[in-house]
Order: C-alpha cells, then sequence, then structure tokens
C-alpha cells in the first residue's frame, strides 16, 4: 500500500520527510487553510509524486502550478465536475502528464453512485471524512462503509489517520473493502503545528505499516546494544561502575553540567570544529565530500570532547584522582590536558612498546603533569595498558576515576563516551543545512579502532535510514595476513574489557594481538554499539591495509593541504575502493591530525 | 552431596590452595593437585590460564601467560584431569575468567566439568545477575556450585542478594585488590571480616587474596571458615619448583 503525506509547507522539514520515501508528497493550494503552500519545492527524489491539492481553483491555475512546481498529480477538493476533469485531463497547456485524484467525502448513507461520472476522467479517488472544512478535519469515518464500493478504480484512503490506527488499517487491509485501496493518506496526526509534520512519528509509522521491526541502535537499559555490551566485571569494580551507571545521565542532564561542558568545548576546545568542503577531494572522485574537522580541537583529534565530559563527571561524583590507559597516547594527552586543568593528579598507564614508539606523546603527557606508568604485562601494547588501569581502578575504589578512552568498557562506558563525543554529529546536522540545505548526508564515513569518534559522528544518523554509515577498519598488512585489526571480519562475540562484543581470540578464547601501523586502531575489540551496528548491517564495515592508508593520507596532504593522523587516513583510502554517486554528499570524520604520525609518514615514505 | 558443601561441614578451618595450570610445565597439572593433596590441603583451585586476567596482580598474570605459551587450553586441561577422580578425592574448582568458558560453550563446559567431578567455578568477571538470569539453570543442571566474590566495599544489601543466589561458599576479597600478598591485615580489614561474620550469612565464608603465609592465614581464618592462598603459592613453585610442595603447605599449616 502506497503512502501519501499531505499538507507540506516548510522546505526543511519537506526535505526530512521526503527522506522518509513516502511515494506522494501534498501540498496544498488553497488559502483558506493554514498549510496553504506558498514557497517553493526543495529537490527531492524523483520517485516521490509531487501532488498539488485544489479547492474549487480555476483550471488555468491549476496549470500554472503544475508547470511551476513541476507537479505529478492534482487533487480536487471540491465540486469539481467529471466534465471539469475532462478538460483538465486533456489541456495541451500542461507541461507535463499528470495524474487526476478526486476527492470525495465519506458518511454513513454515503450514495456511491456519484463515482460514476468521474469512472473516465480521472485517476484515483480519494475517500475523506466529511466534516466543516474540505479536508484536514482529524477524523477517520467508518471505513466498513467502502464494503459497498462498486468500483474498480484504485483509491487513496485518507481523513484523520494517525498512528493509532496502525492496527485499524491492518484490520482494514485484511478486508475486503480494501481490495482496491492504492494508498493511504496522512496529514495532521503526524502535525507538530499545522504544515509542520513530525518525521520520527511518521517514520515509525511508516515501519509498522511495513511491518519493520523498528531496530534500536542506542543502548537499552540493561546496558546492551542486541546482544553487546553489558558490564562483565570482576565485583571489585562493581560499587566504581554502578555509582557511574546510576549518576552519568542524572548529572549530564543537569543544566549546569551542560552550560560548563558547552563553554569548555567552546573556549578551550575551540568548537564547532568546521565542516569543510574539500573540493579539489571532491573533484577528483566525482563526489561531494566535506571533513568535519575534529583535527583542529585543542590536543589535535576528538578525543578531548569525552575527557572534557568525563573529568567533569569526574569532579561531580567527589572523585580526585584520574587514571586512564592510551595506545598511540591520544587519549593519555587529551586525559593529562584536563586533569591540568581542573588541577587533579592523573596517572596514564602505556604499553612498555608503545611509550618506545610514541615518545612525543610521552613528554607532551609529562610536561602536563600526569605520570606514565609503563604496562609491563602480556604484549606490552593498548590492551595491556587497559588491563592496568582496570587493575589500578581496583585497588583504588573510593578516590577514583577512570576515563576509558574509546566507546568500549563495561556499560555505562560505552554510551557515555558515544552521547560525550555526540557533539560531532549535532553540529555536522546543522553546519550541513547551512552549506547543503538538509541535515542528512548520504554518507557519514569514520575509522574505528575502539571506536569513539566513529559513534559520535554517526549518533544523530543512527535512526535516520537515508543516511549510509560507513565504517573503517584497519586491515594491517591484510586482513589474511596474520597481521590486522580488522575485527568485524576477524573478530568473533566474546568479552574484552568488561563488555561484550567482537573481538579477536584465539579458537580458545584467549584474546590475540592485533595489528596496525595506526596505534590507534591497533585494537582486538570494537565498541559494542559498532558490534551491533556489524552484525545488523546498518553500517557497512570496509578494512584498509597500511599501505593504502599512508597514501591516503599523503594525497589529502596534497589535495587538500591537511596531514591526517594514520588512523584517519584510513577512513581516506574508501575512495580507492567504493565509487560515490556525483550528487552523492558524504561526511568524513578528519578525526585527528597528523603532527604525531610524522615520523612514520617520514620513514614510509622516505621524505 | 557436593564435595564443597561436605567439606564445609567439616569442624576445621580450611586451606584452599590455588595454581595456574600448566604452570610451571605443561604437564604439571596432575601432580601439584596431588601433593596438595597428599600434604593437608582441603580444596584446590585449578586455574585455567587467561590472556587477560583483569583481577589478577603480575605474579598470576605472568604464570598464566607462561602457561599459555606452554600450550594450556580448555581442550588441554579438561584432558589432563580424565581420571582425576580416581586419584583424589578432595573438593576441585576451577578459577577462571568468563571468555574461554564462552568460547568453549558454557553447556558443555559445565558438562565436562561434572564428567571429570568438577566440584565448582569462580569466574570473577562473570556478574552475579547474568549468571542468575542465564546460566544459574545450568550450573545446577551439572551439579556445579558457583563462588562469588565480595569485597569491603560490597554493600550490605548486595551481600545478602549473593549469599542468596550462592550455593557453596562466599569468596571473601580481604581488601580493594587484585591478586598478590600484601603485608599483613589491618584494622580496616578485621573490622571488615568482623562485619561480615555478623551478618549471619547462609553460606560460610572463604578469605582470599593478601593471604600469603601462617601468620595471615591465621588471622583470616579466626573470621572465615577458610582461607585461599593463590599468588604465594605460585611464586613457591616459581622458585624451588613443583618438588617441594610439602615445605609451602607446612609453612602455612604447622608453623
Amino acid at each position: 500500500m502506497k503512502l501519501k503525506v499531505c499538507g507540506m509547507k516548510y522546505q526543511d522539514n519537506i526535505e526530512s520527510i521526503a527522506a522518509l520515501k513516502p511515494d506522494y508528497l501534498g501540498f496544498i493550494f488553497y488559502e483558506k487553510t493554514p498549510r496553504h503552500f506558498d514557497t517553493k519545492i526543495p529537490d527531492i527524489s524523483d520517485n516521490i509524486k509531487k501532488t498539488g491539492v485544489f479547492v474549487n481553483a480555476e483550471i488555468g491555475t491549476i496549470v500554472e502550478k503544475v508547470n511551476e512546481f513541476k507537479l505529478d498529480a492534482v487533487q480536487l477538493h471540491g465540486e469539481e465536475s467529471p466534465y471539469f476533469c475532462s478538460i483538465l485531463r486533456s489541456t495541451s497547456l500542461l507541461s507535463r502528464p499528470i495524474e487526476i485524484i478526486k476527492v470525495f467525502s465519506v458518511k454513513e448513507g454515503f450514495n456511491f453512485e456519484v463515482l460514476e461520472p468521474y469512472e473516465n476522467v480521472c485517476d484515483y479517488y480519494l475517500f475523506d471524512t466529511k466534516g466543516k472544512l474540505p479536508g484536514g478535519n482529524g477524523y477517520t469515518f467508518d471505513w466498513s462503509l467502502l464494503n459497498d464500493y462498486p468500483s474498480t478504480k484504485p483509491f487513496f484512503l485518507s481523513g484523520g489517520i494517525g498512528i493509532d490506527q496502525i492496527e485499524a488499517i491492518k484490520t482494514f487491509q485484511k478486508s475486503d473493502a480494501s481490495k482496491y485501496c492504492y494508498a493511504i493518506d496522512v496529514n495532521s496526526k503526524f502535525e507538530t503545528e499545522p504544515g509542520l509534520k513530525n518525521s520520527s512519528i511518521l517514520r515509525e509509522f511508516i515501519n509498522k505499516l511495513h511491518n519493520k521491526k523498528t531496530m534500536n541502535y542506542n543502548v537499552d537499559d540493561k546496558g546492551y546494544y542486541g546482544e553487546f555490551g553489558g558490564a562483565f566485571i570482576p565485583e571489585m569494580l562493581y560499587p566504581n561502575v554502578e555509582e557511574l551507571r546510576q549518576n552519568y545521565l542524572k548529572v549530564m542532564a543537569e543544566p549546569e553540567f551542560q552550560k560548563e561542558f558547552d563553554k569548555l568545548l567552546k573556549d578551550y576546545v575551540g568548537r564547532p570544529s568546521p565542516l569543510y568542503f574539500a573540493k579539489r577531494l571532491s573533484e577528483k572522485y566525482n563526489t561531494k565530500i566535506y571533513l568535519k574537522r575534529e583535527d583542529l580541537n585543542h590536543t589535535g583529534a576528538h578525543k578531548i570532547n569525552n575527557t572534557i565530559g568525563q573529568i567533569l563527571m569526574a569532579k561531580r561524583l567527589g572523585k580526585t584522582r584520574i587514571i586512564a590507559e592510551t595506545g598511540a597516547g591520544q587519549h593519555g594527552v587529551a586525559t593529562a590536558t584536563v586533569c591540568a586543568l581542573m588541577g587533579m593528579e592523573c596517572i596514564v598507564y602505556m604499553g612498555e612498546i608503545d611509550i618506545a614508539r610514541q615518545a612525543p606523546n610521552v613528554a607532551r603527557m609529562k610536561m602536563l603533569g600526569a605520570k606514565v606508568v609503563p604496562a609491563l604485562s602480556g604484549s606490552r601494547t593498548l590492551k595491556d595498558a587497559t588491563n592496568e588501569a582496570i587493575r589500578d581502578w581496583i585497588n583504588n575504589p573510593v578516590n577514583t576515576h577512570y576515563i576509558i578512552g574509546s566507546a568500549i568498557g563495561p556499560h555505562p562506558y560505552p554510551d557515555m563516551v558515544t552521547r560525550f563525543q555526540a557533539v560531532i554529529s549535532e553540529e555536522i546536522k546543522w553546519q550541513l543545512r547551512e552549506q547543503e540545505g538538509r541535515e542528512n548526508p548520504d554518507y557519514v564515513v569514520a575509522c574505528i579502532g575502539g571506536g569513539s569518534n566513529a559513534a559520535g559522528t554517526y549518533y544523530h544518523y543512527l535512526h535516520e535510514p537515508d543516511v549510509g554509515i560507513i565504517a573503517v577498519e584497519a586491515a594491517g598488512l591484510g586482513i589474511d595476513s596474520g597481521e590486522s585489526a580488522a575485527t568485524s571480519v576477524l573478530g568473533k562475540e566474546g568479552i574484552i574489557h568488561g563488555c561484550k562484543t567482537l573481538l579477536m581470540q584465539t579458537k580458545d578464547g584467549q584474546i590475540t594481538e592485533p595489528y596496525s601501523i595506526s596505534a590507534g586502531l591497533d585494537y582486538p575489540g570494537v565498541g559494542p554499539m559498532h558490534a551491533h551496528l556489524s552484525k545488523t548491517g546498518r553500517a557497512e564495515f570496509l578494512s584498509i591495509t597500511d599501505s593504502d592508508a599512508m597514501e591516503a593520507g599523503l594525497e589529502l596532504s596534497k589535495l587538500e593541504g591537511i596531514i591526517p593522523a594514520i588512523e584517519t587516513s584510513h577512513a581516506f583510502a574508501i575512495f580507492k575502493h567504493k565509487t560515490f554517486k556525483p550528487d552523492d554528499v558524504v561526511v568524513m570524520s578528519l578525526s585527528g591530525r597528523g603532527d604525531k604520525d610524522l615520523q612514520n609518514y617520514i620513514d614510509y615514505f622516505k621524505i | 552431596m557436593n564435595r564443597i558443601n561436605q567439606k564445609l561441614q567439616e569442624d576445621k578451618k580450611l586451606l584452599s590452595i590455588y595454581f595456574t595450570a600448566g604452570y610451571p610445565e605443561i604437564n604439571d597439572t596432575v601432580s601439584i593437585i596431588q601433593d596438595l593433596e597428599k600434604n593437608g590441603v582441603d580444596m584446590i583451585e585449578i586455574g585455567l590460564p587467561f590472556s587477560d586476567p583483569l583481577a589478577d596482580g603480575p605474579t598470576i598474570q605472568d604464570s598464566s601467560t607462561a602457561a599459555l605459551k606452554n600450550g594450556m587450553t580448555t581442550e588441554v586441561l579438561f584432558k589432563q584431569l580424565e581420571g582425576i577422580r580416581e586419584m583424589v578425592s578432595i573438593p576441585l574448582i576451577i578459577m577462571g575468567y568468563f571468555n574461554p568458558m564462552f568460547q568453549y560453550g558454557v553447556e558443555a563446559f559445565c558438562k565436562k566439568c561434572q564428567e571429570l567431578g568438577i566440584d565448582g567455578l569462580i569466574i570473577p568477571d562473570l556478574p552475579v545477575d547474568v549468571y542468575h538470569e542465564k546460566y544459574q539453570a545450568i550450573f545446577e543442571k551439572y551439579g556445579l556450585i558457583n563462588v562469588f566474590l565480595i569485597t569491603p566495599q560490597t554493600s550490605d544489601e548486595r551481600i545478602r542478594y549473593i549469599d542468596s543466589i550462592s550455593n557453596g561458599f562466599i569468596y571473601m576479597v580481604s581488601s580493594a585488590s587484585t591478586t598478590g600478598a600484601k603485608s599483613g591485615f589491618g584494622e580496616e580489614q578485621t573490622a571488615y571480616f568482623e562485619r561480615i561474620g555478623n551478618m549471619n550469612l547462609n553460606n560460610p565464608q572463604v578469605i582470599g587474596f593478601g593471604i600469603s603465609n601462617n601468620e595471615t592465614f591465621t588471622q583470616a581464618t579466626k573470621y572465615a571458615k577458610g582461607a585461599i592462598i593463590g599468588s604465594a603459592f605460585v611464586k613457591h613453585v616459581t622458585k624451588h619448583g613443583v618438588d617441594s610442595i610439602d615445605t609451602f603447605t607446612n609453612s602455612i599449616l604447622n608453623a
């Protein structure tokens, strides 16, 4: 059954409703209604039939509007005669073919014989509720009256249909009366004010109408994303994690907290970060590429959005000591920075091997007053640094807050980190509206290690089905090389660092050591939200090798004058593997700047 | 009746020893178990090694890494334990992290434990709620006792909840810490031991973490039914090998 959404009025709203792919959108050309349409129709898909609604208008007026707005259908809501319809149908003044929909208001005792003269002069009937005004009366008629429908002409069912009628519609669909029902027509029941439609309720309606299960990509109240997430922690950590779980949403909702968070993001971090149209890159790949410049944040990456949020959280919870883990040192620096800002003690755990290969970041952390503790166990990299930080927390349960740097760990960490990073997609929405006239791009793209920049980039688009989500993992030397970090391909469901997610492990359940040239993507697991996005197919996961990433980093430097972090370079390598349409809008999370990786670039390219 | 429950009914303070399976050598498992029983140990925790043992200190992290390097796996351990019940009769508990069991299949793991004569499991990172909701029925089907931990930070309410779900003993973690020896128990610990003792829980308590010698063993068992020694024993076999287990147990029990 098709869907028509009628009474559209505002440009932005037209775009967001068009994104739900209805079959018809209705524009009312009748000045006596508050839904009277008097602006322009933005560019929308050709698959949506633009329908002009008229009440006893002159033929000339209708022709003019059809030609001006490139209407595909005309809906006649007044006492237009069969003769009028036949003239309209045959006039040569129309620049394009149109469908004619003739409206009849139905109530008990409706005489279907009135339809007969219209049989050959219109394409559809529309049955509405008989009310005081033509259309939009907001209540339904008794659909069983259609049992007496004598025609075979397809019709629109209209009049006060809302989300509460889903069951009634389904019952109706099963009845004989619906045999010729071609479409459902909705209007006022989906409005927040006349002419302004609520896209999320409409989406729910559409999903229910088509029996689509509405998938939830956010965390549920038990801390799971589908089957992933939860809090698999030893009892020793229970009080700490539970304290956080009980308080994080409450604290984040406090106006004072929000004010402080927003102010620091603005004055200290430098937000909003620009959304930059990458002209030369776009030309090269023949599509429209925008860069969300998280690399311009203070400390050079998105990481600080989260550490600012978490240190404010730690203060609210009365903590005096901060611990963190770090791989490449970016999260360690971002944590050391906010600890200096707040005058709090800071201990950063870092794998012994990473300390050796990331000397500049170790120095930065020390300058900022943090103590860097080497993780000497296991593989002496990020996963072991995380183990050490967790052990520290077990040993210091009362005064310490653990700032996890990615969208991983036991619930509520993945959700909390995602919410702090969600500022990224919140800004993309209004920035893209300013530049493209619409909030939703065709794709959002981010690189994924644990997945915090990705989580923030996707967050406000998770439930926008017209926005494609692309996640880029590190393939290292290649998926089958044994030296890789492509968790969505190589990982299996399991438990790491307190959550159930996809992780790289042996058959025996031992966690294996990943490999990537980029220390920030070198993690054996992936955040539980991303595991869910992968499993449900909501996100497309691509994996990019070291060499492709390095080349993409060099290309971005030369084309746009931006040297990206190697993590970020992985995301930019997708253009070599995936073709976008010329009018696609692709928003890339430029998660970090490449200063820290200069030595790697120098060594790789022998610069 | 489960061997653990039987043992808990004995009128004595219990010594339980943890060791890492596959350490120092891959095939030491059975001889360590036999020697521990022979030397008066009441209960044994067989450590199934894990790559990322979050709740453990450096000693057990290292022995686990070495055991994995030696080739220890869940399959290998089960193979080694075949016929163990013809050799020893004290309660045997497998202690390990959840992921290896999850990969083996929780039900298959429990079934195998029952076949081999394992009496219980300690899984530090399997939360009480998840156990209760998803796995309790399976554990009970195969006659396994699951042992939960409590710490000085655990609230009374939660201790009562854990007590209600337990059917063997409660593992009392002596202080806010990972495993590994501390220098004796201070006032804070003894106050906590007393507090728990006064709660009159349904399940007896066994104290672990930080017990390394006769002094700490005696102190702990003043308040609890027994005590568990892990890191100190692992250190002993690291230093002296597996032939002098009697020296270690004597130092605890007969000092």
